[in-house]
């Protein structure tokens, strides 16, 4: 109560509360302008955006127990009292067993093998192209300008189409499948670890090389001797990481005639609806995830012992 | 002091600094896993018939003078291209919206400091996993059976990829927010929904508002191929006019939504420098 009065007989102008009100008023009073632009474009764009993808209530309500459906009809059938039953004499499986579900089970692991072979060679070409990329795309090694904004240019290429267009392509050059698969990856690699690996580059000290340079190195013997011992690491580092997505990406470009299990995932999504989808799903899933961890492991590894 | 090196000096150098004079042994083993690498590569090369590249060489010639000679520009249908271009925009900007306002939600469910049970933050991960494992192109295929051809089979795959990564990425953001704030906002009596509001919500907004508008930079790139498999957009009309074998108009696709994409990327840059003041 005594604080309350002593507020009120000193006037607002020095009542810190006040004080705070009013200053906080005054910068949402500044800000006002750019608040209701920024709401008013937001609001607009969400209305268009909904409108443009037929984003409706009734068409959601139509939609969402359709999706609810389809995931009922590709859950296998399994019945727990069959489920490790195996083949009978005559070879078939028994429907609700897990043989019965996955009954091109080895036609699908070599499907993987081939798409992780894909992604490890595309990696590999990818990776190759990109080294020789890196030196000319960096800033402070290139030998001159025109170089340097060729090569950028050519990679921001390389990276900036998706693989699936690039498979599009292939496809049409080599025919259906793997090659074109692991061409187009390798292209696309080659543009995106062509920058890392340039940026990588433009952080190496210049030590070396000036020092290479002294001796009467080439240009190459600057860069190979000079530069790379310093980035190999990362290099290895990015490598390993691309060929990740690589694996992920090489499972996708087969939806375009391009080889590898996407091949056989567009094939099943396409022509059944029945458990074969999520048969192949679960496999690619797990592959991928596998991938994953196997070469985070690796990555720690290498980093680990180069830097040591 | 001697300008020249005697043997003696060399070897002694060579002695103390075995890493970068090895000895044969230790050269080999170095070379050996570039040997294997070296010779995986050109075992799996050999699979391939690059015969193929050279026997279609002149059809590939074809489809490159294609890319590059554009013809009858005047009959191209530029409405429609334009069109796909605002849809595929329209498709990754919903899309992301409605995932970054789930992951709003599904983020507090998956983050230890909120949610103390294990048994459903766990079940809520396990399930985000999956959203992330399956690919945004595999969800599109799976969306397109069951909503039909169109963007809204395109908005609903970058959603449910987005939820899965958007999910994790906040709740790892919520893990890492400052417990003093949140206490003292406790401290005030305030309830569950009045600690978020106004303790966690500031701190993770930032992180939160950057995370999503780096997700709209890529769903506008992955929206892109999300058409080819029929999902709606640009991609849609990419395919089809591929498969109408007009080489042309597809190169001026491509590097119409290259541009697009350039232009995305630099806007939401400066967006996200506004509005976190970085």
């Amino acid at each position: 109560m005594t604080d309350a009065t002593a507020g009120g007989t000193k006037g607002g102008r020095k009542d810190p509360v006040t004080l705070f009100e009013r200053h906080r008023a005054e910068m949402l009073r500044a800000r006002r302008g750019t608040t209701i632009l920024l709401g008013v474009l937001f609001v607009g764009f969400t209305l268009w955006s909904a409108w443009i993808s037929n984003f409706t209530p009734q068409r959601l309500a139509e939609g969402l127990p359709r999706i609810f459906e389809y995931f009922q009809t590709i859950t296998p059938a399994l019945e727990w009292d069959k489920l490790f039953v195996g083949r009978d004499a005559s070879g078939d499986a028994v429907p609700g067993s897990i043989t019965f579900w996955y009954t091109d089970f080895w036609k699908y692991m070599e499907l993987l093998g081939v798409t992780i072979l894909m992604a490890l060679t595309a990696t590999m070409l990818g990776a190759g192209a990109a080294f020789l990329m890196c030196f000319p795309a960096a800033r402070n090694l290139t030998p001159n300008y025109p170089v340097y904004w060729i090569t950028r240019r050519f990679m921001e290429f390389c990276r900036g189409v998706p693989e699936i267009l690039f498979a599009l392509v292939f496809v049409f050059m080599v025919g259906i499948g793997p090659l074109a698969g692991v061409l187009a990856i390798a292209v696309h690699t080659a543009g995106a670890l062509g920058k890392l690996f340039a940026e990588v580059n433009e952080n190496a000290s210049l030590k070396p090389v000036d020092g290479i340079a002294a001796v009467g190195g080439t240009w190459a013997e600057r860069m190979l001797l000079g530069v790379f011992p310093q980035v190999a690491p990362n290099l290895i580092s990015y490598g390993l990481l691309r060929f990740e997505i690589n694996v992920r990406s090489s499972a996708i470009v087969g939806f375009v005639g391009a080889g590898g299990i996407g091949q056989e995932l567009n094939r099943t999504i396409s022509f059944y609806s029945d458990d074969r989808v999520l048969a192949v799903l679960i496999l690619v899933v797990v592959t991928v995830t596998l991938i994953d961890l196997l070469s985070e492991r690796v990555r720690e590894r290498f980093i680990g012992t180069e830097s040591t | 002091m001697a300008l020249s090196l005697t043997q003696d000096q060399i070897t002694e150098v060579r002695a103390s600094h075995p890493d970068a004079f090895p000895d044969r042994a230790q050269a080999i083993r170095r070379w050996v896993p570039w040997a294997i690498a070296l010779a995986y590569l050109l075992w799996s090369l050999s699979f391939f018939e690059f015969g193929k590249l050279l026997e279609s060489s002149d059809r590939v010639l074809r489809l490159l003078a294609a890319f590059v000679t554009w013809e009858d520009m005047a009959t191209w249908n530029y409405g429609r291209i334009y069109a796909g271009i605002l849809e595929t925009l329209g498709m990754a900007f919903l899309g992301t919206l409605l995932g970054a306002v789930g992951s709003l939600f599904v983020g507090f469910l998956a983050a230890r400091n909120v949610v103390r049970l294990a048994a459903p933050r766990h079940a809520v991960r396990r399930f985000l996993d999956i959203f992330r494992g399956i690919d945004q192109v595999v969800w599109a295929l799976v969306f397109v059976r069951a909503v039909g051809l169109g963007p809204l089979a395109g908005v609903m795959a970058i959603f449910i990829s987005d939820l899965g990564t958007l999910s994790k990425l906040f709740s790892e953001a919520i893990e890492n927010v400052d417990k003093k704030e949140i206490e003292g906002i406790r401290a005030t009596g305030a309830g569950p929904l009045k600690v978020i509001c106004y303790g966690y919500l500031p701190q993770v907004a930032p992180v939160m508002l950057s995370q999503t508008l780096y997700f709209f930079e890529s769903a506008t790139r992955t929206a892109t191929i999300l058409g080819v498999v029929g999902a709606g957009g640009i991609g849609m009309i990419i395919i089809e006019r591929f498969r109408a074998t007009l080489y042309d108009q597809v190169a001026f696709v491509v590097l119409n939504v290259l541009i697009v994409v350039a232009i995305i990327d630099w806007l939401s840059g400066r967006l996200r420098s506004t509005l976190i003041g970085r």
